[in-house]
């Protein structure tokens, strides 16, 4: 049973190269701008959609994982699809394909374009494109706390990181990883209150 | 050495606590690299991450890639590009079956609300950190402004990398 499952999986497997998976990636890493959740409906797109390397309800599955764990979401992803389709070698080509090509990119920028900067009128574009960048900061802002802070609990633990953030002017890192506990610690309090309550209105 | 010792360290600290990437590595950068160690001046620093803002892949990867560039040449790109997706790496390849137990676990699930939570903290921290080197005009703060109610009137409608070029062009006009 257990090796005939095997065998079905590396079938399955098979079907798919190390170099097939790197090269989807690399095109996905190509393709996508503006990163994280604009680059989720190309990657669906792709592996969903066009190739059917897995489903819909899979795909969601590792997008929710990816978002759990720090970093840039895309290569996140990567790593999960490309584990499911040939395990950590697949996983390791996906996440190296999806990397490679902004790597490149940046790279060729930096040497050829870099000099540029000093140009007055590439300055006042720069300049322009970081005051929209504040904007967009404050747009994310916006966007999360219409989602974030709708209960009172949630608000206490915002208002908590801002003054460890202004305040005590701790680590940003620091800050994140703080108010994770703190959500976590408030969550387990409310929940030995839910559960407390029955018995003391039976006594 | 010590140098990319220090900018592998730097950017690996930027990763740990990039939750949701993209803009959140913005204020971890500014805090590492303008803040904490003096590599590059704000303007710099702004002119860099609106340039990887406007190439194709993961915002973070790039950030990394052109600060380090910056700062330590080719040695440095590619040390803090590595150190940057180093712990979202490790931690997939040691523990992602552990991951998706945690996931659907509610002990997860707890910690992952006050998580975002937190995020939404430093997004505020940093519309005010990166804001206020940023803006140094009034025209400039109007200009700053017109960008965050054209993305929130204008939800889903347009792509923000727009509205980044729009006050670009606009910014070669005006200043």
């Amino acid at each position: 049973m257990t090796a005939e499952e095997t065998t079905s999986l590396k079938e399955t497997e098979e079907r798919i190269s190390f170099l097939q998976i790197f090269w989807t990636y690399f095109k996905i890493g190509l393709m996508t701008l503006g990163g994280g959740f604009a680059m989720a409906a190309i990657l669906r797109h792709e592996l969903v959609l066009k190739r059917g390397w897995i489903s819909d309800y899979e795909f969601m599955s590792e997008m929710s994982t990816a978002t759990l764990i720090p970093g840039a979401v895309a290569v996140n992803m990567a790593y999960l699809q490309g584990r499911r389709l040939r395990g950590k070698r697949g996983a390791l080509a996906a996440s190296l394909g999806v990397i490679l090509p902004s790597f490149v990119i940046i790279l060729l920028i930096a040497l050829f374009a870099l000099p540029y900067f000093q140009n007055p009128h590439v300055r006042a574009f720069l300049k322009g494109c970081s005051l929209a960048i504040a904007g967009q900061i404050a747009y994310a802002g916006f966007i999360f706390g219409r989602r974030y802070l709708n209960n009172i609990q949630n608000i206490a633990i915002c208002i908590a990181g801002l003054i460890l953030l202004f305040v005590f002017k701790v680590h940003p890192v620091f800050a994140v990883l703080s108010a994770g506990v703190l959500g976590y610690f408030l969550c387990r309090q409310k929940e030995k209150r839910r559960d407390a309550l029955p018995g003391e209105e039976g006594a | 050495m010590r140098l990319l010792l220090q900018l592998f360290k730097s950017f690996m600290i930027i990763g740990i606590g990039a939750y949701g990437g993209g803009l959140v590595t913005i204020p971890l950068i500014q805090h590492e690299v303008v803040g904490t160690r003096g590599w590059l001046l704000f303007d710099e620093m702004a002119s860099l991450l609106a340039i990887a803002q406007m190439t194709p892949g993961p915002i973070a990867v790039n950030a990394a890639t052109f600060v380090g560039f910056r700062i330590a040449g080719l040695a440095g790109a590619a040390v803090a590009t590595f150190g940057v997706v180093l712990p979202a790496l490790s931690i997939l390849f040691f523990g992602a079956s552990l991951i998706d137990r945690v996931k659907t676990n509610r002990h997860g699930a707890m910690f992952r609300e006050g998580l975002q939570v937190g995020v939404l903290s430093l997004l505020f921290y940093a519309t005010w950190a990166y804001g206020s080197v940023a803006v140094g005009s009034l025209s400039q703060f109007f200009m700053a402004a017109g960008a965050f109610f054209t993305l929130v009137l204008l939800e889903g409608k347009i792509h923000p990398i727009l509205v980044v070029l729009a006050c670009g062009l606009l910014g070669v006009f005006l200043f």
